[in-house]
């Protein structure tokens, strides 16, 4: 209120008590560090810096190899291995998701007790700092050389992530609904399976898609250690350097995640948004 | 003391079911050390319909939810009919709140979910554990939900979802999931903040009701002066953790609420100078 008339009563002359600018000196010795690591970082590394200027000609060249005349002679069995990659990544999803929703819920706040809690986020720590191609290769020396072992990869791989974020979602769910359950007598598993479940249902379908999304992609870097699919028919075509089926097959590959995305995408949309819509119609 | 009076207006009610509430020195402290209720001592008879009035952060919430165990008490020991609270925990908690209906400012209805799995919920106390986790109620409890959504008019929206219902029509449907607890207590926290006037009278008329026709001991927490004089028998003013009133509600003067508010009367402290 007094902020408004200040100006009008004041002469204009008035030296303006402006706040004093807040230090930015650790902001900047901050930066001063990172660009010396930087710079450290690349002098550590032998770069044939001289190489860069020809690099440009050498990806034409490797280009047009693959992209002038792609061999189309293979692309049935392109076909038949791309089905088996989004198998592969359809089953990892469902394994990753199917395990992680119970434990991910468990791993919550408020739901599992402190000692599970704490084994659970652990075991999702540990998951997550192992890459999918690592655990693929461990489980090839039990399972061997199958679409299956990349799958059960997927799935274990996704835990990590996965499983933490169901519990980030169920732990953002609001209280409302929970402290009503509990003011009845419920359990926590009547809380869990009435009020947080409910709440959290949606997001959790929409990660279990999204799960999918990325197992597509990640299937055919799994199929390099030779866990089957289009991946392994890359590896295999590039090690022969037939430049000309390798194009095809990254055609092959890039259109059918595009199109496994697109799908994927929008049914997630469909699952958020839907119910929205709906109740918009309900309630006018 | 007033109590009596009422005792003997309310004599021709059964009021078996009904039961009382006792807080001998009740404190709460909160982990961050916000001392929310300081040495409260309180008797409420079976029946009774008690406002409790007092600004937000009076301590309101957590006296009423130091009732059902929501909040325990850091000190002191609060009794609800044959059950002392402060000296359960887990199933026998459970139990005791299964008796102890509630309902709050928000609604906390499951948005996603029917009204008539919604009203389920108080059943949770008096069920198998099995049968409540899939949903599938038996014929008497199936039964008295119905009853209770048709005791308070929302019987024909049994299958619409929660998110589908008004503000008013929302607040009905936890009254009826309370209610299907059958309990022998009523607690309302701040039940028609989030209401328009009509509709926040429509839900005290309930309570009223309730409290009436079952005979069942109701306290509501609440802020706005006229509601409570209006529909509450006994009014119990708290400010800063502390009973600073104690006394009939419809006698209530301005000057006592000026008391317990600590400041002067603002137009908002009324529901119907805010419409």
């Amino acid at each position: 209120m007094t902020g408004l008339q200040t100006p009008v009563k004041l002469p204009a002359q008035t030296e303006l008590q402006t706040p004093t600018k807040p230090s930015r000196l650790w902001s900047t010795v901050f930066a001063i560090a990172v660009g010396a690591v930087v710079l450290v970082a690349g002098a550590g590394l032998k770069i044939t810096w001289s190489d860069l200027p020809a690099m440009p000609g050498q990806i034409a060249h490797y280009l047009r190899l693959m992209f002038e005349a792609p061999n189309l002679e293979k692309l049935p069995r392109a076909l038949f291995e791309t089905w088996r990659s989004i198998s592969m990544a359809w089953l990892g999803a469902i394994m990753c998701v199917v395990v992680s929703i119970p434990l991910g819920m468990l791993a919550a706040n408020g739901v599992g007790p402190w000692w599970l809690r704490t084994a659970l986020r652990g075991v999702f720590a540990v998951i997550r700092a192992i890459p999918e191609v690592i655990i693929a290769l461990i489980l090839l020396t039990v399972t061997g050389l199958t679409p299956f072992t990349g799958a059960l990869a997927l799935g274990i791989a996704g835990i990590g992530t996965q499983g933490k974020w169901v519990y980030e979602t169920i732990e953002s769910v609001q209280e409302g609904a929970s402290e009503a359950v509990r003011a009845a007598g419920g359990n926590t598993a009547e809380v869990t399976r009435w009020a947080l479940w409910p709440a959290a249902a949606p997001t959790l379908m929409s990660f279990a898609l999204y799960r999918f999304e990325i197992n597509i992609r990640t299937s055919a870097v799994l199929g390099l250690v030779g866990a089957g699919g289009i991946g392994s028919m890359l590896s295999n075509y590039t090690n022969f350097r037939q430049w000309d089926t390798v194009g095809m097959l990254l055609i092959v590959v890039v259109i059918a995640t595009m199109l496994m995305d697109a799908v994927s995408g929008a049914i997630r949309r469909r699952i958020m948004e839907g119910a929205k819509v709906r109740d918009v119609a309900r309630s006018s | 003391m007033h109590t009596d009076a009422r005792r003997v207006e309310a004599g021709d009610i059964p009021a078996s079911t009904s039961w009382p509430v006792e807080l001998k020195s009740v404190s709460v402290t909160y982990p961050n050390g916000t001392k929310a209720l300081q040495d409260v001592s309180l008797r409420i008879e079976p029946g009774e319909m008690v406002s409790i009035v007092g600004l937000s952060g009076s301590g309101k919430s957590t006296l009423i939810r130091t009732i059902n165990g929501l909040v325990q008490a850091t000190d002191g020991t609060v009794t609800v009919g044959p059950h002392e609270i402060t000296g359960l925990s887990g199933r026998r908690l459970r139990e005791a709140r299964g008796h102890i209906g509630m309902i709050f400012q928000g609604f906390n209805l499951a948005e996603r979910t029917d009204v008539f799995h919604n009203v389920l919920v108080g059943r949770f106390a008096h069920s198998s554990p099995f049968r409540t986790l899939l949903g599938l109620p038996t014929k008497a409890d199936r039964e008295l939900a119905l009853r209770a959504l048709d005791s308070v008019g929302m019987l024909e929206k049994v299958w619409a979802r929660a998110n589908a219902l008004s503000g008013g029509q929302k607040q009905r449907v936890a009254i009826a999931r309370a209610l299907t607890q059958q309990p022998s207590i009523m607690l309302a926290d701040e039940p028609v903040a989030s209401l328009d006037p009509p509709t926040a009278h429509g839900v005290m008329r309930d309570l009223r009701r309730i409290n009436g026709e079952r005979g069942l001991t109701v306290l509501i927490n609440i802020h706005l002066m006229d509601l409570a004089r209006q529909y509450t028998t006994r009014m119990i003013g708290l400010r800063d953790g502390a009973v600073v009133y104690d006394g009939p509600a419809g006698a209530a003067t301005d000057a006592d609420f000026e008391q317990i508010y600590g400041r002067p009367i603002q137009s908002d402290d009324t529901l119907d100078a805010r419409a």
